[in-house]
């Protein structure tokens, strides 16, 4: 390319080049410093690490490609050495080995314990990767970071000099740039070596590399060589797309432990631990014994062994972790949450052996961002302009007819209206006020084309007061507030409305919208529960909703009179008529807060999403618009942030106690 | 136990049922070990070895081969009541073996087709492992057992401890050894994940995937696996025969076999 390398000034002095046939003389440097050079090679279709003695045994002109559970080694175009990422071997094979004696005890006369003398081998890992790097940092964390260290690790550590090769190339397994580990090299190396086309563009990271570089035939690089390491690197970060949302996942899986899905990717994983035994940071292991016959010498040797593994959190009374759901509970909120408490960091490095090396194809990825996913916040379509939305305004209304519903539960209509609260949607709720009664929050039960219902249940003095007045009456009224019923949520979907007591009141317009664009939605029901039949509201409704055969109806009571035919029991009782695929459920859930939670509760564990689960919450409010505070419930003013929410946006919020 | 070499040497009986006398042999084969546990082990009976006969009780009786024929079903329960323990040795005795693929088929059919005069054969229809009619002590897995893990069983049993034998799958034993997956870099069938480890990762360490001699470890995921095996578009016929190896006729290769079966038929 270029007849005559132009020296390049400005290239950090500290790069140097090094033609492709010079390769040798690296090892050659390595192995004269009194080392084995551990280094990729090919073995049995796949790139390992193992001892090699020459350049001719590194993977010229191989690239490999990883999925899920599949790699294969298919030929380069280029005869390039390093043109390939990961393979199944962790460097932690040579730090950390999978067998070691740890102890020899004698029982002959006395007892005695012995630690076997450490000895380890001086090794040179040739072609260490930034996530490999990382990883080994990791394990430097755990085995030297805390009181209690390991010893042998620490002298195959120090024992092991690290020529770094910079990833040229990329996986569609890799996750470093998500996790934070690559694919750059930046530390934790005695030389650094990027392949270009021509050769090496190497540089020193520790006086032993810099005795080692200053042995070698190279020569300054040009820019275009500098250059073209450089953009190769770059090019992998772009190449490797797309960032996990890693951010917090540590916090995140804390409040999934009871995620259904642990019970699905269990049900796939054959738990035989390839996962464990490939990641370089895992470092979990057991001990046997091996002695002679009569028991009077014996061996203690330490195996690498997996959280995997039926008993490894056996005691003789039982399993702690019994169930194969728990154990993969374990490996995945160890590595991506408990690590992090444990030892500052996550417990991953995104090389994405786990992924490749699964027989049965389970990718850490998926898993992760279904058990804890990310909450965006929901867009919504913006809600009319309110009327009179300041604490002391009100617009007036008068009241057109008084309906009673049951004992205790009226409907007032009203009209001459502003026709801004004719545009309200399903959901929202309105301050009425009467002069000398405070202001009480009301939903919207009905939009009729000259106004709004509301239902009351006559409870405070407001309330009584209201449902007390005669037609003609006026009334103080701002609105409409508060969040609506996201009903697209339900297109194409099961739509399931759960209704407790007078809780049907603010779904009732949903109800109505649902049934009004029925094609929109694979099926709709309406599962109710009221205290007695006589409590039941809208009764006029419900019968003629059962009659047009658009939508299941199904009514259960708490205690039923001598004529009541229907079901008894709690509302979550009906929902083993849940016949569809959960998963493409949409439901909308309202009615006292212990009720909600139970409703909630039992559809996610028959697989409803939390993102497909609406919610419409009861609080204390005043204004109504924000500005009282009374209503916040975690970073919520239920009254303009709500009253209706995804259970997706609430999190555990929604189920703990005292918020 | 013994834990001095003037003590009672443990008594031992080696017996045999149903199977090809390759496990007891991996005693014999024992070589540098050998003279270190007849010293240690008074071995009383063992046909492969010794013409000398002793009768029971005995310490620890070996017991290789399916229940297989009538006369079995007595001599079993005698051997039983004449041992304080009893190991059974190989994949015949502790699954069955090869001769319980018979239990998936139709045994007169078998023996038809097989003898010329299958009215002089004496067989039960099902052939079974030894713990369907007895309790058994011990288990050694394998078509033929691992010496090594023999040799700590007797060790075991000198030194009054239980034997260290992990109950972890193949995939383990490659990992440790360093070899690449087949299944993963070169689409093998291969038993790993769903068999008991002790070979020392035996098959694979030859590039062959492993074809389940240890029978199912414990808490195998057989379903994931014959799931995932059919999914990637093996023949059924295919699957079939991976399961019904050594240790077909145990539970969960059994389910799978009988699932598949129905599904063929």
């Amino acid at each position: 390319m270029i007849a005559h390398p132009v020296p390049s000034p400005t290239a950090a002095a500290r790069h140097w080049f090094l033609a492709r046939s010079d390769l040798d003389s690296l090892i050659d440097a390595l192995q004269a410093t009194g080392r084995r050079v551990i280094g990729p090679t090919v073995r049995d279709g796949a790139i390992v690490y193992d001892e090699i003695q020459s350049a001719a045994e590194l993977p010229a002109g191989l690239r490999d490609e990883q999925s899920a559970g599949i790699y294969r080694l298919v030929a380069r175009t280029d005869g390039r050495v390093f043109g390939y990422t990961v393979g199944p071997t962790p460097w932690k094979r040579f730090t950390f080995p999978p067998e070691l004696a740890i102890t020899t005890a004698h029982r002959t006369g006395v007892v005695d314990f012995e630690q076997p003398p450490i000895e380890v081998p001086q090794l040179a890992f040739l072609g260490v990767r930034a996530c490999e790097i990382a990883a080994l940092g990791m394990q430097d964390r755990v085995f030297l970071g805390g009181q209690f260290t390991d010893e042998d690790f620490r002298a195959r550590r120090k024992a092991a000099l690290i020529v770094a090769v910079q990833c040229t190339t990329s996986s569609s397994t890799c996750f470093c740039s998500s996790m934070g580990t690559g694919p750059e090299v930046r530390a934790g190396f005695d030389v650094l070596m990027t392949e270009i086309d021509e050769g090496f563009v190497i540089e020193a990271g520790s006086p032993a590399g810099a005795a080692i570089v200053a042995q070698l035939p190279t020569r300054r690089p040009t820019h275009a060589e500098t250059g073209a390491a450089a953009d190769s690197v770059e090019a992998v970060r772009t190449e490797i797309g797309e960032l996990l949302p890693i951010a917090g996942i540590d916090e995140r899986l804390k409040h999934q432990l009871d995620n259904p899905r642990w019970g699905v990717v269990a049900e796939r994983c054959v738990e035989c631990g390839s996962c464990t035994m490939s990641c370089p940071t895992c470092f979990c292991t057991s001990v046997t014994e091996h002695s002679d016959m009569e028991g009077r010498v014996s061996t203690t040797e330490r195996l690498w062994d997996s959280c995997f593994d039926v008993a490894f959190a056996k005691v003789a009374g039982g399993d702690f972790r019994a169930r194969p759901r728990d154990r993969y509970r374990q490996w995945l909120t160890h590595k991506f949450s408990s690590w992090m408490d444990q030892f500052g960091t996550f417990g991953c490095v995104g090389c994405g052996r786990c992924i490749t090396w699964c027989p049965v194809h389970i990718d850490v990825r998926e898993e992760l961002l279904a058990i804890a996913p990310v909450i965006k916040p929901v867009e919504r379509p913006v809600a009319v302009e309110p009327v009179a939305a300041s604490p002391g305004d009100y617009s007036i209304a008068r009241l057109a007819s008084v309906r009673e519903e049951t004992e205790d539960t009226t409907t007032l209509s009203l009209a001459d209206l502003d026709p801004a609260f004719l545009m309200g949607r399903p959901g929202q709720f309105v301050m009425v006020a009467l002069p000398a009664f405070p202001a009480v929050p009301i939903s919207i039960s009905r939009f009729r084309s000259n106004g709004i219902d509301l239902t009351i249940r006559a409870v405070g003095p407001t309330s009584i007061a209201l449902v007390n007045l005669h037609p003609g009456a006026k009334v103080g009224i701002r609105g409409p507030l508060g969040t609506f019923w996201p009903i697209e949520d339900a297109y194409g979907r099961h739509a399931v409305v759960v209704a407790g007591g007078v809780g049907l009141s603010p779904l009732r317009g949903l109800v109505e919208a649902l049934v009004a664009n029925r094609d929109r939605f694979e099926s709709v029901s309406l599962y109710y529960g009221a205290r007695t039949p006589d409590d039941r509201l809208f009764r006029s409704d419900l019968a003629a909703w059962a009659a047009s055969g658009l939508i299941d109806v199904a009514v259960t009571v708490d205690r039923a009179g001598p004529e009541w035919k229907g079901r008894v029991g709690v509302v979550t009782n009906l929902f083993d008529m849940l016949s569809c695929d959960c998963s493409k459920i949409a439901a909308f859930v309202v009615g006292p807060e212990r009720m909600m939670q139970a409703s909630v509760q039992s559809l996610i564990s028959k697989g409803v999403t939390p993102d497909r689960i609406c919610v419409s919450m009861e609080r204390h409010m005043e204004c109504g618009i924000g500005l009282c505070g009374h209503c916040q419930t975690g970073p919520f003013f239920v009254c303009k942030d709500g009253p209706v929410f995804h259970l997706s946006e609430l999190g555990d919020m929604y189920v703990r106690e005292g918020i | 136990m013994a834990s001095t070499g003037k003590a009672v040497r443990p008594r031992v009986a080696v017996a045999k049922f149903a199977s090809c006398d390759g496990c007891q042999l991996t005693l014999l084969d024992l070589e540098e070990q050998l003279l270190e546990i007849v010293t240690r082990f008074d071995i009383v009976e063992f046909p492969e070895a010794t013409s000398r006969h002793s009768p029971g009780p005995y310490d620890v009786v070996f017991i290789e081969g399916s229940i297989s024929a009538p006369e079995h079903l007595d001599q079993i329960k005698s051997l039983r009541k004449q041992a304080r323990l009893l190991v059974t040795i190989g994949a015949c005795a502790t699954a069955g073996g090869i001769q319980a693929l018979r239990n998936f088929a139709d045994h007169d059919e078998y023996r038809a087709a097989i003898y010329a005069h299958p009215e002089w054969v004496e067989s039960l229809a099902a052939a079974t492992p030894v713990a369907d009619h007895v309790k058994v002590d011990a288990e050694l897995r394998g078509c033929p057992i691992d010496p090594g893990q023999l040799l700590e069983l007797l060790t075991s049993v000198l030194v009054g401890r239980r034997p260290q034998i992990r109950e972890e799958a193949v995939c383990r034993e490659c990992k440790r050894k360093g070899l690449v997956c087949m299944v993963v870099a070169s689409d093998e069938p291969c038993m790993g994940p769903l068999t008991a480890a002790g070979c020392g990762a035996l098959c694979p360490s030859y590039s062959r995937g492993c074809f389940g001699c240890f029978g199912p470890r414990s808490n195998a995921n057989a379903k994931s696996w014959s799931a995932g095996l059919l999914n990637s578009g093996r023949p059924p016929e295919e699957v079939w025969r991976l399961f019904a190896g050594f240790a077909g006729y145990a539970e969960p290769f059994r389910q799978v076999l009988t699932d598949l079966g129905k599904t063929k038929g």
